[in-house]
Order: structure tokens, then sequence, then C-alpha cells
């Protein structure tokens, strides 16, 4: 009865994401089609013309927010599970049918967001009112610009028309991800600095140099796969990673030919620079571990005089850049839409011989967002496993750690590179390292002496930890 | 305040016609933490001057939660001063109430029977027990673990269950009296707590493992909130917090009382003087107190539970309701109370912070001439400043939390 009960919520899921990739290609393909009297494309080749306005609805108000939206609701009955509790099940709507029935919790979302909405604005009257309201729009509005450059669904044809589920494609994809999620964090600042209140200038001042610190390993950690494909364009980094490392075509009954071989994802081939991008990408999300702005036992948080929904907006970008941390990571690490391993050329070859455009992308449009919510998973497994760092841990991390990995990760992948374009050496040792740091993580630490009596302490307890690489530490844990 | 105003004095005036060359002023900043912070356990208040995220200054301000314990305590009898305890270090009540006890029957002279101090053994080290899974949680806690918090809390739950099985509350226990003990332990009470300790055991295992080995764990304890082991002895420090510096001090080992001396356990004994230290003395007792609850339990023997003495302990129902000698006894020692000779004490028990002590005045009259309590968290709440001058505000946190201030004993 539970598993059932499962099923049909991960089938709710997957056929809602489902619907709404076939509705955003649907509604792309019409928009191109019927509307070609908008004037000239802005780009001819590459970007399609007027589906970026269905895109930007769908994708950044649709995916996103709902998702992140969502995810409350996950966090709370995720944090949950891992903690032996029940998690929200009290509000029910008293309607035939519903009486009694929490439904997982669905409605616990809605009397929260409610909350939000009608609980008083209040502003101190010693705060600054322009920053103060200005906090809140900075903090929320770089968040969801960022998810412009993201390609959801490859290009298909639909309507007669090319249409993508991006939406914008421009040349300097990677750097707008960099440029805007900088700006994220003037919003925390200026919440801190404009409440006029010490513990928000503190978390105001510990985002800053949290930002900092992480800033540069977060775009080194990401120069060895722009090497690897040569671009940072994302739809050309996905396509660059949907290529075969090693394959073969084998000839099937009824299928055809088939091509069988390990896809040359990101993570295979840059683990180092995975782990040291979702470390410096989590730490933009200011959730533990990294939670050091909010710190609730130690300085409450840059919010801490923001109410309603003002601080609810604080609250649901932390959420939508978690969202967005996953697709750009499931974009560069896990080969985007790409299933791999022999799928996709079956699928695309028989879906576009049956005009299926629709299909084809609503399907691997679905195929990214459930590798961007089992990413999503990861982080807040890691969230509620880890405890919080301190602020100067961080930035030693950033820059002791991260950054020196992140350099040698650069220049020994550029070296490869140069020697053995095919990327096979370079996947080579991304297998090593993968196998290195699941040892390293799946070690049992030795106990850290409990034999009681006289000096018993664990000599060094650094040693026998695992590396401080939050991500690949996390994963073992659950 | 007269201290800050000092120290901004200090500070080289700027000067007039340098000022653009000349460097940022920098100001030091005043901030409170508490009564009402979420790190500030129960309520305690701490002025902090920072600079930067560096504590310059601590000054601890205790008294929100006091009560005029010692106080109350000479208005009551002996006996009735049990609700009293139950609020000092309101984490461990049974230990407090026996510890009382333990001064009180000192003074009268009394030796209780053997299954009361089983018993009175295998309580205290439950609520040991129960006190330590609720400091490792609020460590876990604090340092934004959460789920080992619920862990650990779920433990406390559990001994929470059977601390009202056998007292009756959850945590204003009153158990024991002068003399022994108000009631024996419920049917099948003893199997239930092995099946508790269990769970506990299981559930220490999860925290043991989400915190002990985990980097950021050991990096935010390890060298923070450091006490050298000659200004530890100097403030009074007692308990875990002393034994993490390497003294081996411990009430239960140095002067046994009950019955100790017969049960097999381990003092754990640190080296460094630091939070992590601090964290794994407690974990460790947690694991010692476990065996010695199954060993008391299971050698205690048959028996009476208090003295039978009718000027100390109440008589049968059946004899007060039957005889003339019952009644006139019952009534005496209600109206009052336990006649305790002339005379003063100090007696002290190894309580989950350290040692609690007990300085008794008994001038006959029924009621206590004076109470005072050496609460073991006082001492350490003093070397706080001392612990984290110089430091940064987020070593505070765990700071406070290994020491395990606990507002009701210190503020009393």
């Amino acid at each position: 009865m539970k598993a059932l009960e499962v099923i049909i919520a991960i089938g709710v899921i997957l056929g809602a994401i489902f619907g709404l990739s076939a509705l955003a290609y649907a509604l792309g393909g019409w928009i191109e089609a019927g509307f070609p009297f908008f004037g000239h494309r802005l780009v001819e080749s590459g970007l399609p013309g007027w589906a970026w306005v269905s895109n930007m609805l769908i994708l950044v108000l649709g995916f996103v927010m709902l998702i992140a939206t969502f995810l409350t609701l996950a966090e709370r009955k995720w944090s949950a599970m891992i903690q032996d509790r029940i998690g929200p099940n009290r509000a029910t709507i008293d309607l035939p049918g519903l009486r009694g029935r929490p439904l997982g919790g669905v409605f616990h979302v809605a009397t929260d967001a409610l909350k939000m909405l009608t609980k008083e604005d209040f502003r101190p009257k010693v705060a600054d009112a322009l920053l103060f309201n200005l906090g809140p729009i900075l903090a929320f509005a770089p968040v969801l610009a960022l998810f412009a450059v993201v390609p959801v669904g490859p290009q298909v044809t639909v309507f007669g028309q090319r249409v993508g589920l991006q939406v914008a494609n421009p040349d300097f994809g990677m750097l707008w991800v960099f440029a805007i999620a900088s700006l994220a964090v003037y919003g925390t600042s200026l919440a801190g600095w404009a409440s006029n209140n010490k513990f928000a200038l503190l978390g105001g001042v510990r985002a800053s140099s949290q930002m900092i610190s992480y800033e540069v390993a977060l775009g080194l950690g990401l120069v060895g796969v722009m090497m690897a494909f040569s671009s940072v364009r994302l739809p050309e980094l996905i396509q660059g990673q949907t290529t075969h490392l090693w394959g073969g075509t084998v000839e099937l009954p009824r299928l055809g030919a088939v091509n069988l071989g390990i896809p040359a994802w990101g993570l295979f081939l840059q683990p180092v620079g995975f782990i040291v991008f979702f470390a410096a990408a989590f730490a933009e999300t200011k959730r533990a571990p990294f939670d050091v702005p909010e710190g609730e036992s130690e300085i409450i948080g840059y919010f801490v005089e923001y109410s309603g929904m003002k601080f609810g907006l604080f609250m649901i970008s932390e959420f939508a850049e978690v969202v967005i941390l996953a697709a750009i990571t499931t974009a560069i690490f896990l080969g985007g839409w790409n299933i791999g391993f022999g799928f996709d050329s079956t699928l695309t070859r028989a879906l576009t011989q049956a005009n299926l455009g629709w299909l084809l992308g609503a399907i691997y449009a679905t195929v990214f967002w459930i590798k961007a919510l089992l990413l999503c998973y990861l982080q807040l497994a890691i969230r509620w496993t880890f405890p919080r760092f301190r602020y100067d841990q961080i930035q030693s991390l950033g820059w002791k750690i991260l950054l020196p990995i992140a350099l040698a990760n650069i220049f020994i992948t550029g070296a490869l590179i140069l020697v053995d374009p095919s990327l096979r050496s370079l996947a080579v040792l991304g297998f090593v390292e993968i196998g290195f740091v699941l040892a390293l993580t799946l070690r049992r630490p030795e106990p850290a002496g409990h034999e009681a009596d006289d000096a018993h302490l664990p000599a060094d307890a650094h040693g026998h930890a695992p590396p401080p690489l939050p991500g690949a530490a996390a994963a073992s844990h659950h | 305040m007269a201290h800050a105003d000092e120290r901004e004095i200090e500070e080289p005036p700027p000067d007039e016609d340098s000022e653009l060359e000349a460097h940022l002023q920098t100001k030091r900043m005043m901030i409170n933490l508490g009564p009402s912070h979420p790190a500030m356990h129960g309520t305690v208040r701490m002025k902090v001057e920072l600079e930067g995220e560096t504590i310059v200054h601590a000054d601890l301000e205790i008294g929100f939660l006091h009560r005029g314990f010692q106080k109350s305590c000479e208005n009551v009898t002996w006996n009735q001063c049990l609700p009293y305890t139950d609020r000092l270090n309101y984490v461990s009540a049974i230990m407090n109430n026996l510890g009382f006890l333990k001064a009180v029957e000192k003074l009268v002279g009394l030796e209780i029977p053997e299954r009361a101090q089983y018993i009175r053994v295998a309580a205290s080290e439950l609520h040991r027990m129960h006190d330590h899974l609720t400091c490792v949680g609020a460590i876990g806690l604090e340092l934004g673990g959460f789920s080992a918090f619920l862990y650990a809390i779920e433990g406390r739950e559990l001994i929470m269950d059977r601390v009202s099985e056998l007292t009756g509350a959850r945590l204003t226990t009153t158990f024991g009296r002068v003399g022994g003990l108000n009631r024996d332990l419920p049917d099948g009470w003893v199997d239930r707590v092995y099946r508790t300790l269990d769970k506990i055991h299981e559930l220490l295992g999860e925290v043991d493992g989400l915190l002990t080995n985990n980097r950021i764990f050991v990096d935010r304890m390890r060298g923070t909130g450091v006490i050298t082991a000659q200004d530890a002895l100097d403030f009074g420090f007692t308990g875990p917090c002393l034994r993490a510096n390497g003294i081996n001090y411990d009430v239960r080992k140095a002067s046994p009382y009950w019955v100790y001396d017969r049960m097999n356990f381990d003092v754990p004994i640190g080296e460094n003087g630091d939070n992590y230290d601090r964290y794994l003395m407690r974990m460790e007792e947690l694991k010692q107190s476990e065996a010695i609850v199954r060993q008391s339990l299971k050698e205690a023997p048959p028996g009476p539970i208090i003295v039978d003495d009718w000027r100390i302990a109440l008589p049968p129902k059946a004899e007060v309701y039957g005889t003339i000698e019952g009644v006139i006894a019952h009534f005496k020692l209600v109206m009052e109370g336990v006649p305790v000779p002339p005379g003063e004490v100090y007696d002290c028990t190894e309580a989950a912070n350290g040692e609690l002590g007990w300085y008794l005045v008994s001038d006959g009259s029924g009621r206590p001439y004076k109470v005072h309590v050496r609460a073991p968290g006082f001492a350490i709440l003093s070397g706080v400043p001392r612990m984290i001058e110089g430091k940064m505000l987020a070593d505070l946190i765990p700071t406070f939390d290994t020491i395990n201030m606990i507002g009701g004993e210190v503020e009393q």
C-alpha cells in the first residue's frame, strides 16, 4: 500500500514534468510557426526566434518556481525521513474526498505560502527603506536570471520549426552564470546592512566574505569541461557529452543498429572539477554546511529583521538556487538530457522518423529533470547530514583547498587533452579519481578512541576523516 | 560599558591633515547575546565586544532564572526541599534529589538499605545519560547538525518514559526520601530499561557516525574553547569539563558512595581541554553509564527500600490507619519533618556536570537552617570568558554547548 502510494506519487511528478515539457515544446513551436511576423529572428542559427518568451514563462516560472516550491515540502519530508520523523501531515482541506488526507503534506506548502503572504510586512523604523526593500529583490532576481542559459531539452522539430528548451543561448554561455551568480550576494549584503541590526550586519559581512572565497573555485572548477569540449555554450557542452568515449555499433533484431558505449559525461572526464564546482556552488546556495550567513544558532541571520513575503523571497531564492545549481550541474557534468549507454541514437531515430519531435524533446527534458531532482536530493541529504562551517574555515576551504585543486586539475586536464584529443586518457584518469574518492569515502573510519581509561583520544582525527569534499562524502552516507 | 569606552580611547585620534590618507577607522562592536538568544541556554546574557568576528571581551550576566532556591529551602522541611532541587539541574533532576538526600543522611548519620543504594545508582546513571544525551544533541543542533540532535533527543525521550514510570514525572522527579526511596521499581521496568538502553546504544552509534569523525565537526570542536589544566582547576571545574584536561577526578572513584565501588566502570580522561575532548568525554560517559545501569539493576538485591525508622520514614499505611503509634509518627513526620540533629555538613556527589556539593546547616528544628549548593555549572560558566576571549564568535557556540551550562543550577 505504502509502496503503491510512492509509485503513484513518483508517477504524478514524472507525468507533470513530462506534460509541462511537452507543453513547452508545443507552445514554442506554435509561437515560432504562428508568429513569424514578429520581425527578424534575433539570432539566425541555433537560437529559436520568439520561443524564448514561452520558454521563459514555462521554464523559469513553471519549472524552477514549482520545483523550488515543492522542494520546501520535499525538504521537510526528506529531513523527516532522515531523522525518523513523519514530517508535515497536519494541514488538510475540508472538502469531500480530501477530508483528513494530508496528501503527503501538499497543503502544508499552501498554508506556508498563505502565511508568508498575509503576515505583517514589518520594517524597523531605523532601517534604510530603499535598501531594505531592495535586498530581497536583489537576492531573488539574479537567481531566476541564472536559469536563462540552461538548456533543458534539445532542439527538435515541432510544427515544422526548430524549437529548443532554452531561454537564451548567447556566445558567452557559462560566463553569464558566473557573472549573475556573483550578483546574488549583493541582495544578502544589502539586507544585512540596511536592517540596521548588528546580527544582520554580521550575516551580511559573512555572506560577502564567503562569496569571495568560493567564487574563484566556482569558475575554475568548470574550466576543465570547457577545455574538453572547446566551448562555453551549454548546448554544445551537452552535445559534446553525448559522444561515446568507447563504444561500437551492435546490430539488434527489430531495433537495427544500436550505438553502445560509455558517454563522455563531464563527471567521468572531470570528477575533480565536479567536486570543486559542486562544493563551491553549494556555498552559493548558502545552505548548510555553508549557511554561515544565516547561522541560526549564532547570529540568527542576515534576514533577521525581515518578515512576511520579504523573508519568503530570501527563502524561496535559496530553494530556487538549489534547483538551478542542480540543473547547471546536470547540464555540465551529467550529460544534460543525454540518456547515454546506447539509448539515444535508437530513440532519436525512431521518433524523428515518426515525426514526433515534441515527444522526443519531452522525453529528453524529463530525463534532464530526473537527473536534476536526484542532485536536489543529494543537496538536501548533505544539508541534513553535516554541521556548519566556521566562516574562516570556509575561506580556507575556498582558498587553500578548492583553489589549488582546481588549478592543478586545469593543468593536468589541459596536458591530457593536448596529448590525447580523443579524451580517452582524460576519462581513464577520471575513473581512477572516482575510484580513489569512493575508496576514501567508503573506508570505515576507525572508532574515535572509546576504550575508556587513560589517554585514549584519537591521535589525529583529521587523519581518519575523509577529505573535505562535501559532495563525495555525503554520497556515501546515503 | 566602562572598559569599552576606555578601549575606544586607546585608538589613536585621526590626524586632521592626513585624514584622506589615514586608514579607515575601525570600531569595536558591542553585541548583546541573550538573554533570549538561541545559543544562550536557559536565560543568560552575554555582552560581547567584537573586533570583526573576534571576541575581544566577553561579559557574562546571570540571574534571569534566579528563584531564591536557598531561601525557599529554609522555610520547608527537609523532605519538602526535594521539589526545589528538581529545578536546579532540570536535565538530571534525580541526581540533585539523591545528592541532597545523601547529604541530609550524612548529617543524620543514616545508612540506607542496600536495595535503595543500588536503585539510586541506577536512577542517577540513567539521568546522567539523559543529561549527556541532551548536551551532545544540543552540540549537534547548534553546529547545524539537526539530525544528530534528533537522534540524541529520541534517546532522551526514551529515558524520560522510563523515568516517568519510575517517579511519575518526566522532568521534576522528586525521587527518593530521606532514608531511602519513596517507591520501588515498577513491575517489568527493568526489562524495559534494558530495551531502552539497547535502543540508545543504537542511536548513539548514529550520533557517533554523524559527528565524531566528521571533518567539519572536528574542525569546529578541536582547538576551540581551550582551557589549560591549571586554569580549569583555578576556576573550580569538575566533571567532564575537568577530566577533558587530563585531570582524573571523579567523586564516584575518589570517594565512592552508595555502591559505586562495586560497579565496573571506567572514567574517561582527555588531554587537550578543548571542546572536542569535552564532547568525547560525554560520549564515553554515556557508554559507561549504560554499563553501570545494567550492572546495578542486575545486582540489586531484594529487600526494603527505606530505613525502618518511623522518625525518618513514613510508617506503612496499615500502621497509620490501625495504630496510634503509626498516626503519631505520620503526623510528626509530616508536620515537623525529619528530626535532623543540629550540625553542619558538606557532602558531594558526581552529577552529570561535575561535583554537586551541598553545605547544609541544621539547627535541629526539622527545617534546614541553611542550604547551600555548589553547582558545578556555576564554576564552569565563570571560565567561559577565559575560554573564548580572542577567539571567534562562532567558537562561542560549541564552547557554550560543551560546558553544558544549565540555567537552573547556575542561577538557583
